[in-house]
C-alpha cells in the first residue's frame, strides 16, 4: 500500500473516532405507565350471526390493567375493535359495538374516571388518569354480521388497542 | 415498558437528532414491540432506528436510538412502542398496548 493510500486511510479512522466520541445521548427513562392484559377477551356465538364478549352470550370481555406511577401524568387510551384482525372470508359488512368502562380501582377516587371519560370517535374511549395506582379496565365487543346472515365456521380474533400517552 | 420523557440533542450525524430510550417489557404475552413517532396530529415522521421491530423478552430491557431529522424536530411530539400481537387461534380478543414518551 502507498504512503499516501495509508495517510488517507489513518486520517479517515481519526475523523471518524472523534465524531463518534462526540456522540450525545439524553433522555431520562421514568417507569411511570405500564399495561397489563389481565384477561384475555373470548367472543361466544349467541346466535349464527353473533359475536358477543358478553358472560351471558358465552363470552368473556377483556380486562386490562393499567399501572400509573405518578398522577396527572398519563392518558389511557382504549380503542374497542371495528374489524377482525383474521376471520375466514366476509362476504356481507359487519356491524361493531363494544365499550371500556373502569372495573376495579386501587383507589377509590378512580371511580371518577367513568364519568369523565371521553368517547370519541364511538371505538375510541380516552380515560385521564389522574390519580397514582393501578386501574382494571373491562372491554367488551359485539359483531354483527350482515342481514340475519351466518358468520362462515372458522376463527375471529380481534384487536384492542390500549394505549398509554403522556400528557 | 418503559416510557420516557426523551430530550432530542444533536447525533453524530449532521441535521440528525438522536433521542435514547429503553424499553422494559412487563407483558409475558408479548415478546416484539413496534418503534413509531408521530407529530401531535399522529400523523407519522420520518425516523431511523436499527431495527423498528425489537424482541425484548418478558421483565427484560432493551435500549434503542431514535434518530429524527433536524427539519421535522418541531413537528415531533410522541416517541412510542407498540406491542405486537401474535394472530389468535379461537375466537378471541387480543391486546395490542401502546406506550407514548412525549417530546416536550
Amino acid at each position: 500500500m502507498s504512503i499516501k493510500k495509508i495517510t488517507a486511510v489513518a486520517l479517515l479512522l481519526s475523523t471518524t473516532s472523534a465524531i463518534a466520541t462526540d456522540s450525545p445521548i439524553t433522555g431520562s427513562v421514568q417507569p411511570k405507565c405500564s399495561v397489563y392484559t389481565e384477561t384475555q377477551g373470548v367472543y361466544g356465538n349467541p346466535l349464527p350471526n353473533k359475536l358477543d364478549t358478553l358472560p351471558a352470550s358465552g363470552g368473556t370481555k377483556a380486562s386490562i390493567r393499567y399501572d400509573i406511577a405518578q398522577a396527572n401524568f398519563y392518558l389511557a387510551r382504549i380503542t374497542h375493535p371495528n374489524s377482525f384482525s383474521s376471520s375466514p372470508t366476509l362476504n356481507d359488512s359487519v356491524a361493531w359495538t363494544g365499550s371500556s368502562v373502569v372495573g376495579q380501582v386501587s383507589v377509590a377516587g378512580m371511580s371518577a374516571y367513568e364519568a369523565a371519560k371521553v368517547v370519541s370517535p364511538s371505538n375510541v374511549t380516552t380515560f385521564n388518569m389522574t390519580l397514582a395506582g393501578s386501574t382494571w379496565f373491562t372491554v367488551s365487543s359485539t359483531a354483527l354480521y350482515g342481514y340475519n346472515k351466518a358468520l362462515p365456521a372458522g376463527n375471529y380474533t380481534a384487536i384492542i388497542k390500549a394505549d398509554c400517552i403522556a400528557k | 415498558m418503559t416510557p420516557t420523557y426523551p430530550v432530542l440533542d444533536s447525533s453524530y450525524i449532521n441535521g440528525v437528532v438522536v433521542a435514547k430510550m429503553k424499553l422494559f417489557n412487563r407483558r409475558n404475552d408479548v415478546e416484539y414491540y413496534q418503534i413509531e413517532v408521530f407529530t401531535k396530529d399522529w400523523k407519522p415522521v420520518k425516523f431511523a432506528t436499527t431495527t423498528r421491530l425489537l424482541k425484548v423478552g418478558y421483565n427484560k430491557n432493551k435500549l434503542f436510538n431514535v434518530y429524527i431529522r433536524f427539519v421535522d424536530v418541531k413537528r415531533t411530539k410522541y416517541i412510542c412502542t407498540t406491542s405486537k400481537v401474535f394472530k389468535g387461534g379461537n375466537q378471541e380478543t387480543l391486546v395490542s398496548s401502546m406506550i407514548c414518551s412525549k417530546i416536550k
